[in-house]
């Protein structure tokens, strides 16, 4: 098995001022990624706001352009392309984005929508073709074919996620990434949409990197899970039952709350709120909030240390 | 007699009717969960017995809302006035919502007891804090000179159940007091808010879309569909063996620990809005279990012999005997 995607030392620096003649300052949104994408699997990003999940997402395909480290895409190197090189590449990577609302201009049609990716790309696509793959498109996410004539108002949040992910897939791509695509949905269409995605991703062997703060949801779908916390990877799961060994996941698991009233469990207190990232702690950026923290967790950052199974973990004291 | 008892509701805004017979009850200590997707009525249940659908141009068609014994659907305003807030307080999913952002939050804190508890400056700050204290707010006593634009999601959360619980009321109504927050942050709310219930022998009736909080912290649980209840009985009984399709289908759209990959499904369809709701059963167009009666003819709430109340022509354990 290969690895679609390599990440090795991401790193993104947002600046910004306090007021119009403040002074600059500047925050890593995301620090220091390496990571491997394997062909095929759903790799997934799990977090809370401000954790750099969705600043992840967009360093990946290189809609932002990272601050350090190299990004590999089947073995081409992302950063050294000139952009008409990557517009090319970018065919066989795809993004799905949380409200699909905002991702679809207003005035298309759904046939408009889905066309737009081949324009983009320069593909001419003949009247009857391009019928042909609106069609299949519309009906590979499970919608009619009636559905082409639609505007985005005309539609449900589930729809136009069905949309957002059939434009996704309009180039046949090889990988999508997903950004929280199920969170502005109720859980019956959460539920459908998922459903939706692991047929397509059955089908078509597409890779996933799937960003989530739902940490239930990253279990149940994902082969892999990456935890992070401000701007850092903490964990990497192998197997998305395999026991956290760091504080962290272990909190997020005891915050998911089970459907089941006869497993009730007792909520850990938490002392403090997360950090702000432009004021990081030196140590672990979890030890003001982490019960087990001590005074080294507070002074030196723990490394992200792998182990031969592959489970990774950045804690002084893993559990 | 139960503390909130709420018969046969129905609400009529610019001549549609998106609540229509809603019954539920809340006694002391108890936490009711109301439960449905968006577009089921949850939020306008919570407005309702909050006297506050004329703000949004509503009224009350039919039903009453006894709390107390006091009938609350024909108590003039004025009066409605001192127990609003009072005796009964409301928390909304946006904590921005509340909070005055151009006040500091200690005296948003104190307004509510020396409003409803006539008490003066000084008492009502020393309340304030030992509340802010209780819901564990560290560092209370430099919190309370803050403005609310100073706090995180959480923090303001916090600082809007202080001003619901500064009046000491007897009922609690939170409208998805925590969908806005982070997951850990989350949790933490959601605890606080059983442990006061648990404390001060409060009733709580907690608004949610989440299966998951329901099953955690709920004694009993009203699940609404479009607008008309679909089941209620208590938690156990609920999770443990649901009868309104919807109800079961509702809980397994949250994967578990033993979801096997593959098998979540959803519901297909959607939520249908007001002006489109179907004839008979509304949940019928995405119904697994629906049969010929279910397009034409509503189904009654009934009360099986093992409590509760179901709305249903095939409920479940009942065998596919229309098919």
């Amino acid at each position: 098995m290969s690895d679609l995607v390599t990440l090795r030392g991401l790193g993104k620096r947002f600046e910004s001022r306090k007021g119009l003649f403040g002074k600059a300052r500047a925050m890593m949104a995301v620090s220091d990624v390496t990571l491997d994408i394997p062909r095929g699997k759903v790799t997934g990003v799990v977090g809370e706001s401000g954790c750099g999940k969705s600043t992840l997402a967009r360093l990946v395909l290189r809609l932002l352009e990272p601050s350090a480290g190299e990004i590999q895409f089947d073995n081409v190197n992302l950063r050294a392309l000139s952009a008409p090189t990557l517009r090319r590449l970018r065919r066989r990577m795809q993004m799905v984005f949380q409200d699909p609302y905002s991702a679809i201009d207003p005035r298309y049609s759904m046939a408009d929508a889905l066309l737009e990716p081949f324009q983009i790309q320069g593909i001419k696509l003949g009247a009857a073709e391009a019928r042909a793959k609106v069609e299949s498109l519309l009906a590979m996410v499970g919608l009619g074919a009636q559905m082409a004539t639609s505007y985005p108002h005309q539609l449900s949040g589930g729809q136009r996620q069905r949309i957002g992910i059939a434009r996704a897939l309009a180039l046949e791509p090889d990988f999508l990434v997903l950004d929280e695509p199920t969170a502005s949905l109720d859980v019956s269409i959460q539920a459908q949409i998922i459903s939706l995605l692991e047929k397509l991703q059955a089908e078509l062997g597409l890779t996933y990197l799937f960003i989530s703060h739902d940490l239930g949801l990253v279990r149940y779908f994902c082969d892999r899970i990456v935890v992070m916390y401000l701007g850092r990877v903490v964990e990497i799961l192998p197997d998305p039952q395999a026991a956290p060994r760091h504080p962290y996941t272990r909190t997020l698991l005891e915050s998911n709350f089970v459907p089941d009233p006869t497993q009730r469990r007792e909520i850990r207190r938490l002392t403090g709120e997360i950090a702000s990232a432009f004021d990081l702690p030196p140590g672990c950026a979890f030890a003001a909030r982490c019960p087990n923290a001590d005074d080294l967790c507070r002074r030196v950052r723990p490394e992200l240390i792998t182990d031969p199974g592959g489970h990774a973990s950045a804690c002084h004291h893993p559990l | 007699m139960a503390l909130l008892d709420v018969k046969n509701l129905s609400i009529d805004i610019h001549g549609i009717r998106p609540l229509d017979g809603i019954s539920f009850h809340v006694d002391k200590g108890e936490i009711l969960g109301i439960v449905g997707e968006s577009g089921s009525g949850k939020s306008l249940t919570a407005l309702s017995v909050m006297g506050l659908l004329p703000l949004i141009g509503g009224r009350i068609e039919r039903g009453t809302i006894t709390f107390d014994g006091t009938e609350l659907t024909t108590l003039p305003e004025p009066a409605f006035r001192k127990l609003r807030g009072r005796r009964i307080a409301f928390i909304t999913q946006n904590p921005m919502t509340s909070l005055d952002p151009v006040m500091r939050v200690g005296a948003q804190i104190d307004q509510v007891a020396r409003l409803h508890l006539k008490l003066d400056a000084k008492a009502a700050q020393v309340r304030s804090i030992e509340i802010m204290e209780k819901l564990r707010i560290p560092e209370a006593a430099t919190l309370y000179h803050h403005y609310p634009h100073q706090l995180s999601g959480g923090m303001k959360q916090r600082i809007v159940i202080a001003m619901a619980l500064a009046a000491d009321p007897d009922l609690i109504i939170a409208d998805e007091p925590t969908t806005a927050l982070d997951v850990t942050i989350q949790a933490q709310i959601i605890d606080l808010l059983v442990e006061l219930v648990r404390d001060r022998d409060l009733a709580l009736i907690l608004i949610t879309h989440d299966m998951g909080v329901v099953a955690q912290t709920c004694d009993r649980v009203v699940v609404l569909y479009a607008g008309r209840i679909a089941e209620s009985h208590a938690v156990q009984a609920i999770f443990a063996n649901p009868r309104h399709p919807y109800t079961k289908a509702l809980i397994r759209c949250i994967p578990r620990e033993d979801t096997v990959p593959g098998s979540l499904t959803g519901i297909p369809g959607a939520v249908p809005s007001v002006a489109h709701y179907p004839s008979g059963c509304r949940y019928h167009p995405r119904c697994a279990r629906r049969g010929p009666p279910c397009d034409g003819i509503v189904p009654a709430l009934d009360r099986p012999m093992g409590g509760g109340e179901i709305a249903c022509h095939f409920p479940e354990g009942m065998g596919n005997v229309h098919v």
